[in-house]
């Protein structure tokens, strides 16, 4: 039989298959979300939330302060990926913004936007 | 209201990826820096392929469940950076790919007694051309090794620096993170690709 039939136990101990959280979507249709992107909740997410299934209630509510999206999936003890898929159907819905990363959009990591960052980054270090 | 939203999206998230053997010390290193205790989150992958969070498989790959360890340091100037420890276990090396992409660079941690142990990750972000640096995990402040035999044993050319550290303690993870980030810049200067 398929290994997808038994319910698969996941952090937290709660036992729910991904395909359920996510509606039967399997993989988002926009390129991957980086695990670090981050996802702020929108004034229209915050006031249409309870519309929303637990799961993605709880990334509208958590993400008032901006949060990656692994640490969403830690918070709310699912898989990655169940999160990855949540948080691109809430922004289609305008719920939430989601923040990529920008050495993902820098093409030329030689450039000077990069190594600009790279120096906010070093001074930020620098500072702790 | 909610007050904060008018500062949304005024953060940017950047990378950094702490690799090396099992048990080496990655989550005491990413713990010692984090704002945070260090949290866990899982992903599901097919181990037949390098995809990653595919919530289904076709039915004749096999899924597996992959932790990683993750911190977050808030630094000046609106950034976040968010340290990851690779899984240890070799067969999760296809995972490294999904941690490297977009990362500044990582930290590559040795253990003295067990040098062998982080082979496969050198191997990796040396392929991959990402910026990387060596600390040597030094516990208890043994030093079993001088950086030059480290150097010759781990076969990493003089270009990538090596440091010791103690995984435990604040200044030390914040000392060879500074080291990753100024050698990330030179590479950067000089028109090394990063990605």
């Amino acid at each position: 039989m398929s290994h997808l039939d038994p319910p698969q136990p996941l952090v937290g101990g709660r036992i729910v298959r991904p395909y359920t959280m996510t509606g039967g979507r399997t993989i988002t249709e926009s390129p991957l979300i980086a695990l670090e992107a981050l996802v702020a909740s929108t004034p229209e997410g915050m006031r249409q939330r309870r519309r929303f299934r637990w799961e993605a209630a709880e990334i509208i509510s958590r993400s008032r302060r901006e949060t990656a999206v692994v640490e969403l999936a830690a918070l709310l003890a699912v898989p990655v990926g169940v999160v990855r898929v949540l948080a691109d159907d809430l922004r289609a819905e305008g719920a939430v913004t989601i923040t990529d990363p920008p050495s993902v959009l820098v093409t030329e990591p030689g450039g000077e936007v990069y190594t600009d960052l790279l120096h906010k980054v070093l001074d930020g270090i620098k500072s702790l | 209201m909610e007050s904060n939203h008018s500062d949304r999206s005024a953060l940017t998230p950047v990378k950094i990826v702490v690799a090396g053997g099992f048990g080496v010390g990655k989550t005491t290193f990413v713990g010692a820096i984090s704002e945070i205790e260090p949290l866990r989150s899982e992903a599901i992958i097919t181990e037949a392929s390098a995809g990653v969070d595919e919530l289904f498989g076709d039915g004749t790959k096999t899924m597996t469940t992959v932790a990683m360890d993750f911190g977050r340091i808030s630094l000046k100037h609106d950034l976040v950076l968010y340290l990851f420890g690779t899984p240890g276990q070799d067969r999760f090396h296809f995972m490294w790919n999904e941690l490297a992409r977009g990362a500044i660079g990582a930290v590559v941690l040795v253990d003295t007694r067990r040098v062998e142990a982080s082979f496969a990750a050198i191997d990796f972000f040396e392929k991959r051309g990402t910026p990387f640096v060596v600390a040597m995990n030094t516990f208890h402040g043994r030093k079993l090794h001088s950086i030059e035999d480290v150097r010759h044993a781990l076969q990493v050319g003089s270009g990538t620096p090596i440091v010791y550290c103690d995984a435990r303690v604040r200044v030390d993870v914040q000392r060879v993170l500074v080291t990753l980030v100024e050698h990330a810049l030179d590479l950067a200067s000089t028109g090394v690709a990063v990605q």
